[in-house]
């Protein structure tokens, strides 16, 4: 798919895509951003006790960290009303984790959103947990409704991998989607087997990577316990709003700015060429709830 | 993946410090390299991926010890994959290495290596070191580095952002400039990225080698009718954020320098590289 050049200077220019790449490609000052009416609600929740001193999750703060999130996006006091607004009991749920070793989706957080569906009132029969076999997986090939939940990190060849990202492997062949550093990803998203089922995208950045290295791109230099989730309907907002944070601790670590590498178009192109949400900081209302020190955004 | 019967397998040894090997081998080649680091695949490829072996050593209560060895095809190759992430400049294994916690990353001849015992302790650390001395003393050649790095100047030049490569993905690393190719950046071509200065006053000097004058010619007008109009008229432009950029052809190479802090800072450094090019006489080699 051929389309017209986005450089630096034009970006620079124009407000309209200015705040996007701002966020994405390069630091451009907040108080640039626009602003817009409709705004895409994202939850970023952090609690400074979420890690022992051991670095072990508590599970009983991830639960209160995603309740708290839930309730807010969803404007439902109770956890479990909250969580009838997104799934009904006949619904066959597929939670769609992340396995990759370095950093995976926690089986904490998992065994929570699990919990918290059951609440809801989907059988435990009804729901499956699954990242890379989920196209041999019979939950998955007749779900109803998915919840996208994966750490968030840097990644070779797309920039990041967060939420957008994650369903590459409802592809039989993810290499097809490599070209132009997986500038289409946000196309998987349009696939019978997901088009209109995600009900919740949750980011995790518990210890997010932000510079990779080395084939594995993975050393623990390069993580930092934030103790926070973004959670939200919108992953584009979501994913956006992540890269802010990567950005800033980029600039915060390395004294400069430091584009991610490469730049992570695929969100950019989520947007603009996808429509699957907003990458416009200007358009998502951000909410920030809990441990405030060291938030970079 | 497939069987280990390589030259790569050599270069290893079967025990280091207590760690054994206690798994076989995997081999890995350009059809193959997916299965073991999917995305991250795509990086190595652009750089002329061979092959790779992987192995895995254990010992009792300690972290497991991963050593891949990457045959890049050349030593500018191997370079090459070795400089996009380099953040330091060290010589302690081959002919340049990177450690941090658990991560050991060095290259010689043409050959990219990476050891990694996680989590990092004492002895794996000692190990890590002592299985890198290994695999750097089996490598018996050293490799020629890229020509055109010779073409950079040396005065305020910060060595570990050198960056070498082809594909232009890589030409964002230190500057967003285009989500799209506009310098004609491919297999065909030697690229460098370089930082100047102090930070916060950064120049970044980007020299492209191109297989024909007509090449570099048909780049540079992609690039000044996309990116700097006004380059027809003066010798740099003041962008929208104060910062300058030029960029000037010769030969089959083109010098461009993103964010100089000063008119004089993006010409001079250009002025610069013509002298060093002038000196080695006719065209940049490759």
């Amino acid at each position: 798919m051929k389309t017209r050049v986005r450089t630096r200077r034009e970006f620079l220019k124009d407000t309209a895509t200015a705040t996007i790449a701002g966020a994405l490609y390069f630091s451009l000052p907040e108080h640039l951003f626009a602003q817009e009416e409709k705004k895409a609600r994202v939850v970023l929740v952090r609690n400074k006790n979420v890690l022992d001193t051991h670095h072990k999750l508590r599970i009983e703060i991830v639960q209160q960290m995603l309740d708290e999130a839930v309730t807010v996006l969803v404007g439902e006091s109770d956890p479990v009303q909250a969580w009838k607004k997104i799934v009904t009991p006949t619904d066959i749920v597929g939670i769609k984790s992340n396995i990759w070793d370095a950093l995976c989706t926690p089986p904490e957080l998992e065994r929570v959103i699990e919990g918290r569906l059951i609440g809801a009132g989907v059988p435990q029969k009804n729901i499956g947990i699954n990242d890379r076999g989920v196209l041999s997986d019979p939950l998955f090939l007749k779900s109803t409704a998915l919840i996208n939940v994966r750490p968030l990190r840097t990644h070779h060849w797309s920039g990041v991998g967060s939420l957008i990202k994650n369903y590459i492997v409802f592809l039989e062949d993810p290499s097809t989607m490599h070209p132009d550093t997986c500038a289409d990803l946000a196309s998987i998203w349009k696939l019978p087997l997901v088009k209109g089922k995600t009900r919740l995208n949750i980011l995790v950045l518990f210890t997010p990577l932000f510079h990779g290295i080395g084939p594995h791109h993975f050393s623990p230099k390069h993580t930092w316990a934030y103790k926070g989730m973004l959670v939200g309907f919108d992953p584009v907002a979501i994913d956006s709003t992540g890269v802010r944070i990567l950005m800033a601790k980029r600039k915060e670590f390395f004294g400069e700015e430091r584009p991610l590498s490469p730049p992570p178009k695929h969100i950019f192109l989520a947007d603009t060429r996808h429509h699957l949400g907003t990458a416009d900081p200007a358009k998502i209302e951000l909410i920030k709830m809990g441990w405030e020190e060291g938030i970079l955004i | 993946m497939g069987e280990v019967n390589t030259d790569l397998a050599r270069l290893l040894p079967d025990e280091i410090e207590g760690w054994r090997v206690t798994a076989k081998d995997r081999l890995y080649n350009r059809a193959t390299l997916y299965q073991y680091i999917d995305g991250g695949a795509e990086l190595y490829l652009s750089y002329g991926f061979k092959e790779a072996i992987n192995r895995t050593y254990s010992k009792p209560g300690q972290p497991a010890m991963v050593v891949d060895i990457f045959d890049m095809g050349s030593s500018q190759n191997a370079f090459g994959v070795f400089s996009h992430a380099r953040e330091v400049v060290e010589e302690s294994f081959g002919q340049g290495s990177q450690y941090t916690e658990g991560l050991l990353l060095f290259w010689k001849d043409r050959y990219y290596i990476s050891v990694l015992a996680h989590p990092e302790t004492a002895e794996s650390k000692k190990a890590v070191f002592t299985l890198a001395r290994n695999i750097d003393k089996a490598i018996k050649e050293k490799g020629p580095l890229p020509e055109m790095l010779s073409l950079l100047p040396k005065k305020s030049l910060v060595e570990e952002s050198i960056r070498y490569f082809r594909h232009h993905a890589w030409l964002n690393s230190h500057y967003f400039v285009a989500d799209q190719n506009i310098l004609h950046i491919n297999q065909d071509t030697d690229a460098l990225l370089a930082k100047y200065g102090k930070k916060d006053e950064q120049s970044i000097l980007l020299l492209v080698n191109y297989k024909s004058d007509g090449d570099a010619q048909r780049a540079y007008d992609d690039f000044i009718k996309q990116y700097l109009p006004e380059l027809s008229k003066k010798p740099a432009v003041k962008i929208e954020d104060g910062r300058w950029t030029s960029c000037q052809l010769q030969g089959n190479l083109l010098i461009g320098v993103f964010n100089a802090p000063g008119e004089d800072n993006a010409r001079n450094l250009i002025e610069e590289v013509k002298e060093l090019k002038k000196r080695e006489g006719g065209k940049a080699t490759r």
